[in-house]
């Protein structure tokens, strides 16, 4: 399951930072793709904008197959205040390039990927896909001015014999 | 007098002097080090960070608020000398006291690991003499 979801992780990072390559976060000095996992990084109750969060919630195991099928769902939240040399009157506008890159990078053939481990140097491919569904949008949560909005996505893997 | 403490080294000093005399103690920043560029393995979660502890004083330790709630964290309040923060932001290398307290993981204070929940700044003169850190002992503490 780990690598699966690491899986998709490095696979939705890729995409959106080559929908939109002038995306990108500065974490512990670093600059990088605004794409994050929430359970990877540091607790901090700063929420980052502009950029994606991803948060694994349900997780389903179907023992009936001949390997057994696993449904988990990512949320990704993202949320924008607009520029402030904007006045935030562009927060809108922000949040829907936002869900249209989200968009894009979901819904573009094909929507799997190898499932790859990387806890080896180098990252060893494994025997099955890892495949995901359409992105279900949520409405946006207004909060002052911070618009917000979380997209759950059901991603797919076969666990392998001896995987974790 | 009125026109010393217009001056902001002369605030800073009487700010130091007083947290010193009113039981003055130290405090540690934790400070995560820097990510790996291009290293994918802290993104997974497969490698974690090394940490620094920074030493912060004089501060003043106090309680936030008079009554505990069952089930929620306790606030505490952390009174910084303004010096002591622009020393460390100085040897850090950060712009601002806002930058170095945001990439601090938390505060060590008696062995527990506080997160820092809010900072504040006295200024005089644009120049802070005192910072006020509201931090957050963890809910595992909590009696």
């Amino acid at each position: 399951m780990q690598n699966a979801k690491d899986t998709f992780y490095i696979t939705l990072q890729a995409r959106l930072a080559a929908v939109n390559p002038s995306r990108t976060i500065v974490v512990r000095g670093v600059t990088r793709p605004a794409v994050l996992v929430e359970e990877n990084e540091l607790p901090s109750d700063a929420v980052p904008l502009d950029a994606f969060r991803l948060r694994w919630t349900v997780l389903k195991v179907d023992p009936q197959a001949a390997l057994p099928l696993v449904t988990m769902a990512c949320e990704i939240r993202y949320a924008t205040d607009g520029n402030a040399g904007n006045g935030g009157m562009d927060r809108g506008r922000l949040l829907a390039a936002m869900d249209a890159e989200l968009a894009a990078a979901l819904g573009a053939p094909p929507r799997s990927v190898t499932k790859t481990s990387y806890s080896t140097a180098p990252p060893t491919a494994l025997g099955t896909n890892v495949f995901w569904g359409d992105a279900a949008f949520a409405p946006v949560a207004v909060t002052d001015e911070r618009l917000e909005r979380v997209a759950t996505v059901e991603v797919f893997c076969y666990q392998e014999a001896g995987e974790l | 007098m009125a026109d010393l403490l217009m001056d902001s080294g002369a605030a800073v000093r009487t700010a130091n002097v007083l947290l010193r005399g009113v039981g003055g103690r130290t405090v540690l920043l934790r400070m995560p080090a820097m990510a790996s560029a291009g290293d994918v393995t802290e993104q997974l979660g497969l490698a974690t960070p090394q940490f620094q502890d920074l030493e912060l004083a004089p501060v003043v330790f106090r309680s936030a608020r008079a009554t505990v709630t069952e089930g929620k964290a306790t606030r505490w309040e952390l009174l910084v000398a303004g010096d002591a923060v622009e020393t460390l932001v100085g040897s850090m290398g950060y712009g601002a006291a806002e930058s170095l307290f945001g990439a601090t993981f938390g505060v060590l204070i008696d062995g527990v690991l506080m997160t820092i929940e809010s900072t504040t700044a006295s200024e005089v003169r644009g120049s802070a003499y005192l910072y006020r850190l509201v931090v957050r002992a963890p809910l595992v503490q909590v009696v």
